[in-house]
């Protein structure tokens, strides 16, 4: 457990770093160095030995100056004083003859994350503009981005947006596209970086010479670029031609974006260029990265949406590998699906059927719904296999086919006889509640064409007790009362039985009304029953059964290569509607392995609580600084809650701590009065100051905030908070 | 761009966790490891949105590497990233495992800081970085080092330096490849694939142009025209490359126009092509699987493999995995050839035969018996497995020939000392019984 006896580690490591005998040998030195970034990538706290590392830094050893300088780069936040002394040595190398040095000195001063660097980096970043080494000039020009980043929101610097636009033209290739990247994200308020003529006919002229990491984001910008004229377009495409068949996935993809997005205008293009990629794309299915091939999948199936058949021709490139994980597979057979013509029907068929008998349960069941889903229309000969998987009698694949068939018999009624027939005999093997409903609602829609549909039946209401799941309870009752309608002499008896357990007996509210819904339906005389239970199925003009028209291509590429295709369209909408602060969310998901003792509701009922004030999660104020606020503020307001037990300091911090209030002081368990003071920052810069008392005697704690800028709506929220932790620490000892 | 990038070993526990970008927390760190690598079930993507940040991982052995970002960003160029990330630690360090990582720790921070900044990636090049990471350390570089890399800082071709000098100019060209095969019980193909590759290794002086030939069917063909028959005559067959791919330093202008693959190289080891062929390939080994149960607690097993190329040929390393049931209670193995034997940890028969020349049959039979269960599952029946190595591309792909061209110093393409290496291995290839 690397997180306890820090304090030892690090003071051991002090006393290394500052031995003079280690001092004076590189070699131990460097491994000193080494330990604390060993200890740092773990996850220990060793930002008290900044002071020490930065005096480490002064050395003529590269590598131990970019150890110190990684080092720095993650504490600098927390000790923005100590970080501005080596900002000196920084500014030193920015100098250095050695342009490794000098790159390595801007970059790394640049990656300091704290607000007051940026005036004593605006000089070394300047000159590293123009500095002739052009490693340098890549660190310099992403260091305009960074030091925009820090400075939030300023106004931005015009001279230096314009040297980066003058800088387009840099030699250096990867200075070009980091200067694409620095403007941006400089300019990502007004839009992002300004795609012209010159400059995308710019780029288009040196695309040969990049990289194809830069080759990928360069066509990613040009897709910005609007064309003015049909010539122009195809000028572009003809430029281009050569990347759609690059080696690099990343690049064809970016690249068939572009194509997509150019010819909008021109649907016998798009058809074309689809065509043509059609080589590519399928080398990245056939991958052997699966990574690599599950995105070649996902695009594959966005372009399916727009022309169904497009890789009918190259059908057994999509048969399943039996090594393959399976988000492939089940990518792999959704495609099969909408591959089927009458050519490849038997084939893509007979390879679904292989998958039914997997060991993986999710992946036989899914192969099931996929051969459903052809059904819709070669039902002959899928439900020849899906009538043939039943004699398999095992317990997923019979439910997998119930409810296969339960979705068939709705979409093509023209199948019911058929599939009535195989259902007797299935009730034995199934045991889920999903596959149990399919085959009670089949049993009660089509149970004239079943001759021992009310037997069947019979057996589920005679086990009802035992049946847990509600909706498969609501399923039966239906059921048996559309049964009763058709077949009434051989069901009164059993649905007299069924509707007096459900309404004497069930605990199940939602079921007991159902029950007594159709009692008293039943009551109103059977022709009102008939009327109401047996109308009209559904109403034809909503068009359920005709599948999907083929969607136009300019539905998905603007999705295209990126994560909406990995996701789906709603997940990712789903995604980027949700609102509230993900570092909440994030951070209850990391808690709840460590568990401490409180109940995960409630955990996460604070968090969302501290969302609304939305405090800081590292604010940082001294034990003198609260003293001195705590001093010169008047008390804001004093409430007083409930407390009856004995305060336990560890749990009192890290239940605070996870509402983001930090602990300053508190007294020792026992100790009379007890004492403890928290503090806490929001966004907008307020500070709460807390004291928590309790006196031995009372039955209740104390709880003064006191506020820096008052406001009052801000403090109500916050002692809301504070007052919910005070309560859920309360229940969960009391 | 990339937010963080982190590394796992199996248990979860980071080895390595570099943050490129604020918006990225430590405590992603554990969103991940919570999420994905203790997850219960299976993993369900190799894309993960936790919280709105999406983590993209890749496994190698029990490691696991993972980049995070928070932008709606390009998933093919994230994992391009970690595969290259994964080359270059290979090719630095060897197999990517906790042990060396942990060892080669610093020269990993070391080259994330150079590959990435601020989550862009910057040049990626093995060669080209070598001169930037220090991991030994330079003790005080002499002037000839710093100038070399000036010239390589502001070089124009970012794959090779200047100056390059060698005793003895050699070349060695892999043609590497991997059948992929799927199989039905009745022995037709249903799908089979041959990827290789062609990994050259240059040891040349100064600024060489090479010049690359194969048996292309569309040069073989263009090349014909006039004398038509030439190709028949000489016996070479042509091959039909579904697609290829090059190193950046081939001239691919000259590739679309002429077909001619034409490049200076890089110093080292590095992969000049890749490519792809369906058509016409040969598949080195067939298997004949013969499965029959005889009642419920017997299963008898017979599989014959059939070597389908010369007999002057030798494969290699051959090895068949035979599946067999999970209730399996004891096996009898007959081989005629090699060792076979049943490993109950894996549930299959391991067949390994060291050497087998072409055109040759081998058998093996084995009687399995079962315990009886009142599971009613059916066994599923993995298929049969097999790998392999021989000495020939079974893509059909032949070097025609391989010039080196340097004006400026003086040595030709004849001094050169040029080898080159066929090697065909077992991709995935699965016969079903």
């Amino acid at each position: 457990m690397p997180y306890s006896g820090s304090e030892e580690i690090v003071k051991e490591l002090r006393r290394s770093l500052c031995n003079p005998n280690v001092q004076a040998d590189r070699l131990r030195c460097r491994n000193v160095v080494l330990r604390v970034i060993r200890y740092m990538s773990q996850g220990l706290d060793v930002s008290g030995l900044f002071m020490e590392m930065v005096k480490a830094g002064a050395t003529l050893d590269i590598v131990q100056k970019k150890l110190v300088y990684l080092y720095m780069c993650t504490y600098a936040a927390l000790k923005p004083n100590l970080a501005l002394l080596a900002i000196n040595t920084l500014r030193k190398d920015c100098t250095d003859p050695n342009p490794m040095v000098r790159g390595l000195a801007l970059r790394s001063m640049c990656s300091f994350r704290m607000p007051g660097i940026s005036e004593y980096i605006q000089q070394p970043v300047l000159n590293g503009l123009r500095d002739k080494a052009s490693y340098v000039r890549r660190a310099a020009v992403l260091g305009c981005a960074k030091m925009q980043t820090l400075q939030g929101d300023t106004e931005i610097d015009g001279a230096v947006v314009n040297e980066l636009y003058a800088m387009l033209r840099d030699p250096d290739p990867i200075v070009m596209v980091n200067c694409l990247r620095a403007l941006e994200e400089i300019l990502k308020h007004e839009g992002g970086v300004v795609i012209n003529k010159p400059i995308a006919h710019h780029l288009l002229n040196r695309m040969k010479d990049l990289d194809h990491w830069g080759q990928s984001e360069v066509l990613a910008y040009l897709v910005r670029y609007k064309t003015r004229t049909e010539d122009e377009v195809f000028t572009i495409l003809n430029v281009l031609d050569g990347f759609l068949k690059s080696s690099q996935p990343n690049v064809v993809m970016a690249t068939t974006k572009l194509f997509l997005l150019l010819s909008e205008d021109f649907p016998h293009v798009q058809i074309d260029i689809l065509e043509r990629v059609k080589g590519p794309l399928l080398a990245i299915c056939t991958s052997e990265c699966h990574e690599l091939c599950f995105l070649g999948l996902c695009h594959a199936r966005e372009i399916l949406r727009s022309s169904p058949g497009h890789f009918s021709g190259h059908y057994k490139k999509f048969f399943c590998m039996y090594s393959e994980p399976n988000y492939i597979k089940y990518q792999k057979m959704e495609i099969l699906r909408e591959l089927v013509n009458d050519e490849n029907v038997q084939q893509i068929l007979e390879e679904l059927q292989t998958y039914c008998t997997d060991v993986s349960v999710e992946l036989a069941q899914m192969a099931i719904l996929n051969i459903g889903r052809i059904a819709r229309t070669y039902s002959e000969r899928c439900l020849v296999i899906l009538k043939g998987l039943l004699g398999l009698k095992q317990e997923h694949i019979t439910s997998a086919v119930i409810q296969t068939f339960h979705d068939l018999v709705w979409l093509c009624p023209q199948c019911t006889a058929n599939v009535c027939q195989a259902l007797p005999g299935c009730e034995e093997n199934i045991q889920d509640s999903e596959g149990k409903q399919a085959l009670i609602w089949l049993l009660g829609m089509h149970g004239e064409q079943v001759p021992n549909a009310p037997y069947i039946l019979e057996e589920f209401v005679d086990s009802v007790k035992m049946e847990t799941s509600a909706a498969v309870k609501m399923e039966l009752i239906t059921a048996m009362v559309r049964l009763f309608l058709s077949r009434p002499a051989e069901c009164q008896d059993v649905l007299g039985r069924l509707l007096y357990y459900v309404i004497e007996e069930e605990l199940d509210m939602a079921v007991r009304d159902r029950g007594l819904l159709y009692y008293r339906l039943l009551q109103q005389g059977i022709e009102e029953v008939k009327r109401v239970v047996c109308g009209p199925k559904s109403d034809p003009s909503l068009d359920v059964i005709s599948g999907q028209a083929n969607e136009a291509v300019s539905a998905w590429s603007k999705g295209f290569n990126t994560l909406i295709p990995i996701y789906g369209r709603e997940q990712w909408d789903r995604l980027t509607a949700q609102k509230g602060d993900s570092l909440e969310i994030l951070q209850g998901s990391a808690v709840k392995a460590n568990e401490i003792d409180t109940k995960p509701e409630q955990r996460e009922e604070m968090s969302r609580d501290s969302g609304s004030v939305s405090l800081l999660t590292s604010a940082h104020l001294s034990p003198e600084q609260f003293e001195e606020r705590w001093t010169l503020l008047e008390a804001a307001k004093v409430v007083t809650v409930d407390w009856h037990k004995d305060s336990c300091p560890d749990a009192i911090q890290t239940a605070f701590q996870f509402v983001h209030i930090q602990l300053v002081a508190i007294s020792r368990a026992g100790v009379q009065p007890w004492k403890a003071y928290l503090f806490a920052k929001n966004e907008t810069g307020s500070l709460f100051l807390i004291e928590l008392l309790t006196v031995k005697g009372k039955r209740d704690m104390q709880i003064t905030v006191k506020q820096a800028n008052s406001n009052e709506q801000l403090l109500n929220n916050f002692i809301a908070i504070v007052k919910s932790v005070i309560q859920t620490l309360g229940e969960t000892k009391g | 761009m990339i937010g963080g990038l982190f590394i796992y070993n199996h248990k979860g526990e980071v080895l390595i966790s570099r943050v490129y970008r604020d918006d990225i927390g430590r405590n992603a760190v554990d969103a991940f490891r919570v999420n994905v690598i203790h997850a219960r079930q299976q993993v369900r993507s190799p894309v993960t949105n936790i919280a709105r940040t999406s983590f993209f991982h890749v496994k190698r052995s029990n490691i696991w590497l993972a980049a995070v970002t928070k932008q709606n960003v390009n998933a093919a160029m994230v994992f391009e990233f970690l595969y290259k990330m994964c080359d270059v630690m290979t090719s630095y360090f060897g197999k990517i495992s906790e042990e060396n990582i942990k060892n080669n720790f610093v020269l990993i921070y070391e080259l994330l800081d150079e590959i990435l900044d601020f989550g862009y990636p910057q040049n990626s090049e093995t060669g080209a970085l070598k001169t930037f990471i220090t991991q030994q350390g330079i003790k005080s570089q002499t002037k000839e080092e710093q100038s070399q890399i000036t010239s390589q800082v502001t070089g124009q071709i970012g794959w090779r330096r200047e100056g390059i000098k060698y005793r003895r100019n050699e070349l060695f060209l892999d043609v590497l490849e991997s059948v992929n095969l799927l199989m039905s019980p009745q022995g037709q193909v249903l799908s089979a694939h041959v990827s290789g590759r062609v990994v050259m290794k240059s040891y040349l002086s100064g600024m060489p142009e090479c010049k690359f030939g194969m048996n292309d069917k569309i040069v073989i063909e263009k090349q014909g025209k006039g004398t038509a028959d030439e190709s028949a005559k000489s016996g070479k067959q042509s091959i039909a490359i579904d697609d290829c791919t090059f190193h950046q330093c081939v001239r691919l202008s000259k590739f679309e126009s002429e077909r001619s693959i034409s490049f200076i190289p890089p110093d080292g080891e590095y992969e000049l092509m890749r490519y792809r062929t369906t058509k016409d390939i040969i598949l080195p080994f067939r298997v004949i699987p013969l499965v029959r149960e005889v009642g419920r607690t017997k299963l008898e097993v017979k599989v014959v493999i059939k070597s389908n190329f010369k007999p002057s040929l030798l494969a290699q390393k051959i090895e068949v995995r035979i599946p067999t049931p999970l209730n399996t209670s004891g096996v009898q193995v007959i081989c005629m050839k090699g060792k076979a034997k049943y490993k109950a940890s894996e549930n299959a028969i391991v067949w390994k035969i060291k050497r087998m020349a072409g055109m040759k049959e081998s058998q093996i039979s084995a009687e399995i018996e079962l315990l009886p269960t009142n599971d009613k599952k059916k066994w599923a029946r993995p298929p049969i497995s097999m790998n392999f190595e021989v000495p020939f591309a079974p893509s059909g792909l032949k070097v025609r020939y391989l010039k080196v061209f340097e004006p400026k110093l003086n040595y030709s393409d004849h001094d050169v000392i040029k080898w080159v290496r066929y090697i065909g291995r077992s991709g995935i290839y699965e016969t079903r019984c």
